[in-house]
This record gives C-alpha cells, structure tokens and sequence, in this order.
C-alpha cells in the first residue's frame, strides 16, 4: 500500500461562506447605485421644470422656493452648512481629541470606566432631543447675552458639536488604547514626561484612528438634519454670522419631507439640494484619502487626522522656540533638574489640567440637558401617556403606538445591517487580498459612510416606496434605515478586527487553517467586544434618527403596524412635531416623550456595556 | 581616583503579591559592561527597568530597597524619573521604532529637551547614527519612514536614539534576540566601543554572547542573585552549582 503524501488534495475551500461574505460586502456598491439613480432622477426633473435652470442655480445668491417669483440659488444653503458644520467641528475636535487623551493616558482605570460611558451617553442621545435642547434651551440663553434672533445658527452649532463630539472621543480613545506599550516604553525611556510621551509620540501614532473619528463627525455635522432644522430656522440667506436664523442643505430637504413645501419645482428642488449635498461630500472624502495616501502609502487611507498631527507639532514648534539649551550640561549634574526641566514639568501639569477640563465640558452639557428634560417631562409621563394614541388634544395624548412602532423598527433594521456589516468587514479585512475589487468596494463604502442620513430619506421614498412599491410602511423605514447604519457597522467592524494582533493569524496559519478557519476562531472572537462597541452606537443611532424615515412614517397613524406593510410612527418623529409645536403643553409633551425615548437607550446601552466591559476584563493581549 | 558605583542595596520588586526580585543587593562599576543572564522569569528584565524606573510605568508594581548612584538613591521620591532616563537610556527586546521618519526617531529625545537649532540637531543626529553604526546605511534616506529599515537596522536606530540622549549608563534589554546573527554580531561590536563611553547594563539570554560582551556577570534564578562576579570567573569556575549548571546548559 503506498503511504500517503501530506501534500495531495486540497484545503477546504468555503466557497459558501466566502460568496456569502463577498455579497455582504457588495450590498454598499447597490445602496451607491440606488442614491445615485434616486438623485440623478429627481435632479433632472427639477432642471427639466420651466422655473428652474441650472445657470441660476449655480450662480444666483438668492433661495427663494415658494411665491410668485421663486428663485433656485444654491449659495445661502451653502453657506448655512459650512456655517454649521465649520462651527461645531472648531469647538468639537479641540475638545475631543483631548477628552480622549486625557480618558487614555491621565485618568486612572476606575475613573474611566465611569468616565467613558458617560460621553457615550452623549452619542446615544438622538438629534432632534439636541434640537428640542437648543430651540428651548440654549436659544433663549443666547439671546438674553448677544443679539441674537429666535432661529439661530449658534445654538444648532453647539448642539451639533456636542453630539459629534463622543464620536471623536469614543473612536480616538480606542485609537489611543491601540498604540502598543513599547511605543509608550520607548518615549518614557528617553526621559520623556507622560504628557510628552501622550502628545508627541502616542497622539501621532493612533492618528488613523483619530482621522476616522474626525472624519465621522465631519459627515455628521454636514448631514446633520434635525437639530439645525429645530434650531437654526428655515431662513436660507447668504452670510456667516452666528446670531442670525440660517439654512442648511440637509434642513431644506426636511422642509420638503415634512410637507411644508407645497408640491411643484420647490419639492423637486429637494432632489437637486440633495445631490449637491452628495457631491459635497463625496469630493470632500476623495480630498481626505488623496492627502493621506502620498504620505502613508499602504497604511489606511485617512488625512484630515495626519493634517491635525502635523499641525499640532507645528505648534510646539512655535511654543518652544525660545529655549536652547545644551544637552552637555545634563552630564555634569544628570539627576538635577535644570530651568527647561521646571518649565517642562509645569507645562505637563497645566496641559493636563486643560485637557482634563476639557473633558469636563461634555460631561457638564450633558447633565444640563438630563435636567431640562427631566425636569418639563417628568410630570407628563403616567400609564394613558405611554398607551394612548397621539391626539390633538394635549390631555387625551399618548405615544403607545409610537413607541411600538420604534420597537419594531429598529429590530427589523438591525436584523438587515447587523450581519452584512460585519459579513463584509471580514471580507475586505480578512478574506480578499488588495485587488481592484476589494480598492473599490472599500471606496465605496468610505462613501456611503459620509452620506447624510436625509438622503437616505430621498432613497427610501423613491426606491422602497414607490419604485419597489412598499409604501410608506414599516419595511420601507427599516430598509432605508439600515442602509443608513451599514457603513458605519462595516467601518467600526473593520476597526475592530485591526486591533486583533496579527501574531493571532500567523499563528492559526502556521498550523494549516484556512483564512476563514483563522477568522472564525482566532480573530472575530476577540473583536467581538469591538463590533459591540460599533453596534450599541449603531442601534442608538438609528433609534433616535429622524431624518430619513421623516418621509415615510406615518404622522397620523393612530395605531401600530401589525404587520411590515403597514404604516408606522416613531418616537424621535413624535418628538419632532411636538417641539415644533407653537403650545407650551405639546412642548411638555415633547419632553415626556424624550423621556420615554431615553430609558429605552440606556436599557440598550447597558446590556451592550455589560457585554464589552465583561470582554475588556477577559482579554489579556 | 576610585571608579564611580551604581550600589543596588536590598532590592526588591512585586507584581502585585509576586516577588520577581528578592532582596539583591549587587555593585556595578561605571565604564564597564555588566550582563545578567538567567532563565527566562528569573528577574533580570524586572531587575533591569529598576535602573531607569520603567516599572513605575505599570500598575501594580513596587519596590523597595535602594540603588545609590551619583551619591543619590534613584528610587527615592526626590528623584524625578524623566530626568533619571535622560542619564539611564534603554534599548528594549524588540525594537520599538516610533512610526515617524529615522530623522525624527533620533531628534525625538532631543526635541523635548528644548533643541530646536537645527544645525545642532543635525550634528547631534549624525554623531548618534555614527555610534550606533547606523550612519553609512542611511545618511542618504534620513527622511524615509523608520519602518522601511530591516529588524538590525531598526535596533541600531533604537541604540541611536538612545544615545542622541547623552546618557552615562546604557541598558539593554535582549537586544539581539529578535536579530539575525549578523546583526547581532555588529551590535556586539557596537557594545564593544560604547563600553567607552557609557555604562552597559545588559540582560541576554545567549551565554556566548554574555561571555563575548560582559566584563561582569551577574546570573538570577528565581528572583535570587545567585552569583555576580568577573564574566571570566562566572564562566570558567563558578562558585555555585547552579551556575555552572545553568553556564554548561543542563538546565534552563
């Protein structure tokens, strides 16, 4: 009998899991396939209409939608956004980006893990709570100290940077976490104080980190929807100043989705809006990964975070220009320290006194706004609140179905996004070598990542609605709203898997297993805490998002969908109409809702944090 | 004149309730090069980040006794340790570049000190990359990512950036261990030359390269000292069995 040769046949080849994996991860070129026709579309018929013309729409300085006379110029939305965006990005990165150094390197274990779930918080908490915060609360403190109208960008600023700052902190700090400890070891060695060690070494090696963060933040804030419509007015008029009421692109199409503009060229007009919000962001992400990729080649492709470090180097440079002082003297008397030493230790001191101070400033907004809150909305809340039906009349009013309707929502969208997200994370993280395939499915996913929610809103009302003909039902919201969580399920998954050490890969290879044995076993049980993280913020993103199912949900349903074809209402909607609501009692009402919406939140968030923080405790690499 | 000492006196270091260094007390002279060789989790690493306080840096982790060096004790809490590893530099195991350029890995321990003049810094950064035997290798492509250099070229880049530093006292993790036998040989070299200039302090776990390097040996089993003394003495006719257990390689 002849022996038999190890090297005959063949290693499994998983052909299943792998197409499965590899269709995953091609559901983002169809989703950029849909927003592209659905904009496309609705673009053309707009230009098509007598009172619109693309000249006019380029060029005019003037947006004025509806009366005898419209006239389509881009320029004041324009304007209002980088308004909006510009601002809380400016208060937020500065604020983030040391809350996360300050959580990493300088706060003791204990107090970080009171500390970090707390800016989370912040995350969890949905937009149009934001907006309701800075129509009803920060609005009338600007005012009472500049010169500041009812409607104000200044106050949809500050809501936005808030809720884009636990982006950067979250993602930057377990950037921060990531650098190796020899990195740290090797700064310290070297005489290096920690604050040194935290700015000049750790700081610039979890820069890609930090860039995805600040590069999350800035899609939020762009396609920030909610708050800026409650906040900042429907006023589109071309300047830069904060005190005045101000519109955005995103809060355009609002307008357009909650009916408010009558049907005709200034309803098409949101298609034309939402495409050049489309193009926006898409040059903006190109320009990021173009910066980046002459300096760091393989390594991912991120820039406006490698912009940041080199300019924050910049600045010391300037700071410390004054000193020169000779090393040689350290040789006479080594362990003294000499004027430059005391000037160093001082500057550690008050750097992170500053950076811990401003870690406080997120904690602090936070709390203000639980009190406000708290305190309009405690009193609404009783059994017939939680189990009427909205009605008009603010006694008799509850939110039973609304809440149901969210319940159901949420589960069906998650049931969609979860497993495809992750299914193409490990595709493009794992499984498929660099090819073109894998250059473009990952492109394309980086910009689906930056799409503003509310053209996902557009997509789901022509795609799900009416084109594939699901109405304006439950299936049509959860559909819309799971593409709109995929990307951002891919991207935190991805992150998740990098951050498994690649020892654990070499070594389930080096013993024969395949590339999908070595993910199943070695590598996607120790991310798993990670895609939790990216999980918990993905199911409170979608449960307190308002935008894009502002078109499909059913303001008028009284009841709750009993099937998936069946129209629905969801809280942060409710929320929405409510705070708009000129009446005092509705805008009570509005707070009991946020209530509601709230424990609902932190019920998800605890069980999600009881799951990571188990992990975190068991992991020893 | 007498040769300057480092005295460790009655050192102790925990891991928690762990005790990786018992009660060692042992003299180094200055000018020389000292290795501590021992199977592996026997202390001499712990021992070893006692001399620049790197294991102030983990949590749980403490010391008692005293090392006296410059007619100070270095664990004392008037004892600024960013100051203490400006004069007590380290080279680790593996070699930990930073992800920047090999420019900036050499002008990194220099830049925080307040240099700035350029001219000074480029004088300083050649000189280091000459110790390290670095200089002809990458004098051409300073400004290239660190990461672009081999497994020896990045440790030596590691020893430069050590030494940019002015320290009196070197200490060196397994520095070669990661290292072809090449490199490791051109490292040794360098060890040989900077024994001039500075104190090596080096833990190793080849015991050719202790017997090739070191003028003083110490061996630990255990978190014990079990004998310290001339390299020469140590290998040829150690005191303790278990030295000469360890040196003939029957156990470890």
């Amino acid at each position: 009998m002849a022996e038999e040769n190890p090297l005959d046949g063949s290693a499994p080849k998983h052909y299943g899991v792998i197409g499965l994996l590899f269709s995953s991860a091609s559901l983002s070129v169809i989703a950029s396939a849909l927003i592209i026709y659905t904009l496309a579309d609705g673009t053309i018929d707009f230009f098509r209409s007598e009172e619109a013309s693309i000249f006019e729409f380029i060029t005019s300085t003037k947006w004025v939608p509806n009366g005898l006379n419209p006239s389509f110029g881009i320029w004041p939305l324009l304007s209002g956004t980088a308004l909006i965006a510009g601002g809380s990005l400016l208060l937020a990165i500065p604020i983030g980006v040391s809350s996360a150094l300050y959580l990493s390197e300088f706060c003791s274990n204990r107090t970080r893990k009171i500390l970090k779930p707390l800016i989370e918080v912040l995350s969890g908490i949905p937009s149009v709570v934001h907006g309701f915060f800075a129509l009803l609360v920060i609005s009338p403190i600007i005012r009472e100290y500049f010169d500041a109208t009812y409607f104000n960008a200044a106050s949809a600023i500050i809501v936005v940077a808030a809720m884009i700052l636990p982006i950067i902190v979250s993602i930057s700090d377990d950037a921060i976490r990531a650098v190796p400890r020899e990195m740290r070891e090797a700064s310290l060695a070297l005489g290096a104080t920690r604050w040194e060690t935290a700015s000049r070494v750790i700081l610039p090696s979890a820069r890609s980190g930090i860039v995805a963060s600040v590069l999350l933040a800035l899609a939020r804030a762009v396609g920030e929807t909610m708050a800026v419509t409650l906040a900042a007015g429907s006023v589109a008029s071309l300047h830069l100043n904060p005190m005045k009421e101000t519109q955005t692109l995103t809060a355009y199409i609002a307008q357009v989705a909650t009916g408010d503009i009558p049907p005709g060229p200034a309803t098409d007009a949101g298609f034309a809006v939402g495409s050049t919000l489309f193009i926006m962001t898409y040059i903006a992400n190109l320009f990021a990964i173009r910066a980046t990729k002459k300096k760091f080649g393989n390594s991912k492709n991120y820039s406006v975070g490698y912009l940041i470090s080199k300019l924050m180097l910049k600045f010391r440079y300037f700071r410390n220009i004054e000193s020169n002082i000779s090393i040689s003297s350290n040789l006479i008397e080594p362990l003294s320290p000499n004027q430059y030493d005391l000037k160093r230790r001082s500057r550690e001191k008050y750097s992170v006194f500053l950076i811990g101070s401003s870690f406080s400033l997120g904690i602090i907004f936070l709390l203000v706004l639980l009190q406000t809150v708290i305190e309009s909305g405690i009193n609404g809340i009783s059994y017939n609140f939680l189990t009427n039906f909205p009605s008009s009349r603010s006694i008799r009013a509850g939110i039973g179905p609304v809440i149901l309707g969210s319940v159901y929502l949420i589960s069906l969208a998650i049931l969609f996004a979860l497993p495809s997200g992750v299914g193409a994370a490990i595709y493009l993280n794992e499984i498929s070598r660099p090819s073109k395939i894998n250059f473009f499915l990952r492109r394309t996913i980086q910009n689906l990542a930056a799409v503003p929610s509310i053209i996902f809103g557009l997509v789901g009302l022509v795609v799900f609605s009416r084109l594939l003909g699901f109405g304006l039902s439950l299936l049509t919201g959860s559909l819309t709203l799971a593409m709109m969580i995929l990307p951002m399920i891919v991207v935190t998954s991805e992150e998740a898997l990098l951050a498994v050490p690649k020892g654990f890969r070499d070594g389930a290879l080096a013993v024969g297993a395949t590339r999908w044995q070595t993910v199943r076993h070695h590598v996607l049980p120790n991310a798993i805490p990670g895609i939790a993280t990216g999980t918990i913020l993905s199911i409170a993103r979608a449960l307190g998002e308002t935008a894009p199912i502002l078109f499909v949900a059913s303001i008028f349903s009284k009841t709750a969908p009993s099937g998936i074809l069946d129209g629905f209402m969801a809280l942060p909607i409710q929320i929405f109409f409510w705070t708009r609501h000129p009446k005092q009692e509705f805008q009570d009402l509005a707070a009991s809702t946020i209530l509601v919406l709230l424990v609902l939140l932190i019920i998800l968030n605890l069980i999600a944090l009881f799951i990571r923080n188990r992990a975190e405790a068991k992991r020893t690499w | 004149m007498e040769t300057k000492k480092i005295r460790v006196k009655d050192l102790s270091v925990f891991y928690g309730d762990v005790e990786a260094v018992k009660n060692i007390s042992l003299e180094i002279h200055e000018g020389s090069v000292t290795a501590f060789i021992g199977p592996s989790g026997c202390g001499k690493s712990t021992l070893l980040r006692s001399f620049n306080r790197m294991n102030d840096e983990i949590i749980n982790c403490s010391t008692s006794g005293e090392i006296f060096w410059l007619e100070k004790n270095i664990l004392g809490n008037d004892i600024d340790p960013v100051l203490l590893r400006r004069a007590v530099s380290m080279v680790f195991q593996k070699p930990n570049v930073f992800p920047t350029s090999i420019y900036e890995n050499v002008a990194f321990g220099l830049r925080i000190q307040g240099i700035r003049d350029p001219e000074k810094l480029d004088r300083k950064i050649e000189s280091s990359l000459r110790d390290a035997a670095l200089w002809d290798e990458v004098h051409d492509r300073l400004h290239d990512d660190a990461f672009s250099l081999s497994g020896g070229q990045q440790q030596r880049l590691c020893i430069a950036r050590a030494l940019a530093i002015g320290p009196s006292v070197l200490l060196m993790d397994e520095p070669t261990s990661a290292l072809d036998p090449i490199a490791t040989a051109k490292i040794e070299q360098l060890i040989h030359e900077l024994k001039e200039k500075v104190t090596i302090l080096i833990v190793t776990h080849s015991m050719s390269q202790a017997s090739r390097i070191s003028d003083q040996t110490a061996f630990m089993y255990l978190g014990d000292l079990i004998e310290f003394g001339d390299t020469e003495m140590i290998f040829n006719s150690p005191v303790e069995e278990l030295t000469g257990q360890y040196i003939s390689g029957r156990f470890g």
